[in-house]
This record gives C-alpha cells, structure tokens and sequence, in this order.
C-alpha cells in the first residue's frame, strides 16, 4: 500500500468527519469520542461509512476504540483491513 | 404504502398488496377486541410466524425471508394499520435480531437466530428500566463477574414490550462501570416476569417488568464487546425499532385517514354529509398531506439503509418523529370527527387515539429525536454558513 493511497485514505476519512459534524480543524490524532464534538449516532455513522466506502464488514472481533477514535487510527484499520476496496479510485 | 407504489420494484409492490391483505384477513376486525383483551391470541402469532414475519430481515442462511428494509417497512405499515400491538411484535423481533446478526459471535447466531427467524421464540429487548429511560448512562442493572467464566445478572427492567411472550430477552447492563448486551433465555432460574396491564396504549403488546435475581450469565451470551453495549448494539437494534414504528405510526395514520373518510362520506347532518362540512374537510385534508409526506420520509429512510448510507440514521430519526407526531394528530381528528362515538372502547378510533400516544414515546421520545435532530440541523446549517463565509 502506498504513500499516495494512504494519504488519500485518511483524506476520505476527513472529508466524513468534516461533513458530519461541526468542527473547523480537525487533527490526524484528535480523539473524537472524548472530545464531546460528536453526538451519539456518529460511532455506527463512522462504522456504517468505514464499511460502505471502504467494502469492509466490521465484526464483533474489530470492536476496538483504538481502531475508530481518531483520524490516524481509523486510517491504519483501513490500510490493515482494506481487502476489496479499490482504493485508486477514491 | 400507496402513494410511492411507483418508488416500489414490482416485488415490493406484490409483497405490500400481500401485507394488506395479511392484515385485512387475520387482524383488522379483531383488533378492537384483541385491545379489550389486553392480549393478543396465539393464533396471530402463529400466523405471522407461518407467514414468515417474524425473520423477514434475517438472510436466509439463518432462516429469514432476506427482505430488503423497504419491504420491511411496508410490512410494519400494513400491520400498523391494523394494529399497534401486532407491529410491535415484529419490531422488538427485528431489533433483537438484526442486532444479534451483526454483533453476534457464529455460535450466538447459530443458537439464537433460526428459531427466531421462524417465529418458534420470541425475543424483547431489554434497555429500558424504571428510573433510566431514554438516559441510558443512568442504567443500574449489573452484571458481576461470578467468579469462574460466567456472570450473574441483578436488576430490573420495565415496560419492555412483547415481554410477555418472550423467550429471550436482549438485556442491556453494566458490568465494571461499562456497557454491556447479554443474551437472557427468558425461563432462567431468578427471571421473574410481570406484566403490565391497563396501559394507555400498546394494550395487546405483552410489556412486562423483568426482573434479574442473580440470573446465571455464562461468558457466550455476550453480545458484542463490554463497552459498546450502547454505542453500537443498542443503536443498531434501535435504528431497525425506530424504522419498523415510523411505518407502524404511518399505518395507523393511514387507518384515520381511511376511517374517517368513510365516516364523513356516510354520516349526515340533516340533509349534509359531515365530510361536507369545511371544517371536517379541512381535518382530512391535513391527514391526507401528512400521509404523503410521512410516506415519501418512511420510503426514504428505508432504501438508506438499503443502500447502507450512514445518512440513514439521521433519515429514520425523521421519519419517526414526523410520522408519530402526525398519527397523534391524525388520531385525535379521528376521534374529533366521529364525535361521541370515537371516545368509546368500540372504536378503533379510540384505540387509535391511544396508541398513537405511545408511538410518541417508544424508541426514544419525541423530545429526544429535537434533541439529536436540532443538533444534526444547527450543525448543518453551521457547515453550509462557513462554506459561504
């Protein structure tokens, strides 16, 4: 997996996060469960998006803070996870 | 859900003409009296098993019928229009299940799922408690490690529909601080189940006050992960509630709807019909508008989760208050216009008026849906305003 292809990854990634809720400036290791910026839909929002976008089904056994709490976490559990996902064409 | 038949694939179309009938045939002229009763007959819950109702969403693999959530949803609107107890049946089946089928360990599923999709056990969903309704921080109910593999289960749990006729419950505890879903056969040693009578509404849907005595737990009945109890599998089960009674609350609008305009087309005042009357038409015609509108949002809500959009949450949060806030409404012309006789047990306007109340306070009150809803609005209008800027 490249450079280029995770850099675009974690920028699909943002782009959700941005649009979803209301924050200006959003850093890679920004925790986003404890900063109280989200409401209490966004952790299946996150894990619905993470699955659609990226073709990953998330099981019982993925159920880790540590793979959805930041922008950096959840880049790394998409570059580990990634199996179908054509990401040139993100 | 006439109206969107054209949004409908044809096998959609057959499944809800099939619907109606199903609740035409076996529930309609008897839900009245099912209400008095406070109880629904095993028969009807025979049939909808039989008829495949019970696991319409689970993938066939486990027994299910496999039906996309808009087929779903026009089932839970036929069976609204019937009855707000016989849907609530199939929407506290699909909570639990849709759950289990995606937080589920494979021997969970292998266990739980087929007999439930065939209608053989009957499951509820146990989150709500007497002093934590929709604060689901405030949950008080423990499970404690019992030393060796297992746990036991202490605590009580109240208005938890169809509790009556389960024979699994979806409970929703802490354990350590933190979050927990484990599965409860409901004929476990310390289980004591009590039903709830002279509702206000919902009167034939089985709720019950649950009570856990140092209920035996053993480690594989955990759903999930200690910690997203709430997060991910309450939400998730809620999220197919709340879909299920948005369509349930728009057939019940669809039954005031349908009623009161026979009603005003037969009933005479002198030499006029009441549905002459301005003001009669002006009821209907505000049930009829939200009728369109509530279908179009249920329609909407339905096929994102089809699609898998996280936008769906945010859908069905609409679609649930929009359609139980227009029921209630709906109802309460219902009875308006039958005049004394809809404020009599032998209307099912009544019945309406009752159970429409419920649809506003089932799967997570109208006053939380502003609250989640205001903040997803304001926040969008705060992205589009800095994009402007």
């Amino acid at each position: 997996m490249s450079a280029e292809q995770l850099q675009r990854v974690k920028q699909v990634l943002r782009e959700f996060i941005l649009d979803s809720i209301n924050i200006r400036n959003l850093g890679d290791d920004d925790d986003l469960f404890e900063s109280g910026i989200v409401n209490s839909l966004f952790a299946v929002q996150w894990m619905t998006f993470i699955e659609k976008k990226f073709k990953i089904e998330i099981g019982v056994e993925d159920l880790d803070i540590q793979n959805f709490k930041s922008l950096n976490a959840a880049t790394a559990f998409v570059m580990r996870q990634n199996g179908s996902a054509d990401l040139t064409s993100l | 859900m006439t109206g969107i038949l054209d949004l409908l694939t044809s096998s959609q179309a057959a499944r809800y003409q099939e619907f109606q009938s199903f609740t035409s045939d076996k529930i309609q002229h008897s839900a009245d009296q099912w209400d008095r009763d406070q109880r629904l007959p095993d028969s009807i819950i025979t049939e909808l098993a039989e008829a495949g109702y019970l696991g319409s969403t689970l993938p066939q693999e486990f027994g299910g019928a496999g039906w996309d959530t808009v087929t779903f949803g026009l089932l839970s609107e036929a069976l609204g229009r019937g009855s707000s107890s016989v849907a609530v049946l199939v929407t506290v089946q699909a909570m639990v299940t849709m759950a289990l089928l995606k937080w589920g360990t494979p021997a969970q599923k292998a266990e739980w799922l087929p007999p439930l999709a065939k209608g053989r056990m009957l499951a509820a969903f146990a989150l709500t408690e007497p002093g934590a309704g929709s604060a689901t921080d405030s949950l008080t109910t423990q499970l404690i490690p019992d030393g060796s593999d297992g746990f036991t289960l202490h605590g009580t749990k109240r208005w938890i529909s169809c509790a009556q006729m389960a024979s699994v419950f979806l409970v929703f505890a802490k354990l350590e601080g933190q979050p927990v879903a484990c599965l409860v056969p409901g004929n476990a040693p310390g289980l004591l189940i009590e039903p709830i009578t002279d509702l206000l509404g919902f009167r034939a849907a089985g709720l019950a006050q649950v009570s856990f005595d140092g209920v035996t737990v053993p480690a594989g009945n955990i759903v999930g992960k200690v910690g997203f109890a709430i997060s991910h599998v309450a939400t998730l089960g809620l999220q197919h509630g709340r879909i299920s009674t948005a369509c349930s609350g728009l057939g019940l609008l669809r039954g005031c709807f349908e009623e009161s305009i026979a009603y005003a087309s037969n009933r005479k005042i002198g030499e006029s019909y009441v549905g002459d009357l301005g003001m009669i038409r002006s009821l209907i015609t505000r049930m009829g508008t939200d009728l369109q509108a509530g279908r179009l949002l249920c329609f909407h809500a339905c096929r994102a989760e089809d699609d898998h959009d996280p936008a769906a949450f945010e859908k069905t949060l609409v679609a649930k208050y929009f359609t139980s806030r227009a029921a209630g409404l709906a109802a309460s012309d219902a009875v308006q216009i039958r005049g004394a006789s809809g404020c009599h047990d032998s209307s099912s306007a009544a019945r309406y008026y009752r159970d429409s109340k419920i649809m506003q306070i089932i799967e997570g009150t109208t006053q939380i849906h502003e609250q989640l809803l205001g903040k997803v609005f304001l926040g969008q209008a705060a992205r589009i305003a800095s994009k402007t800027v």
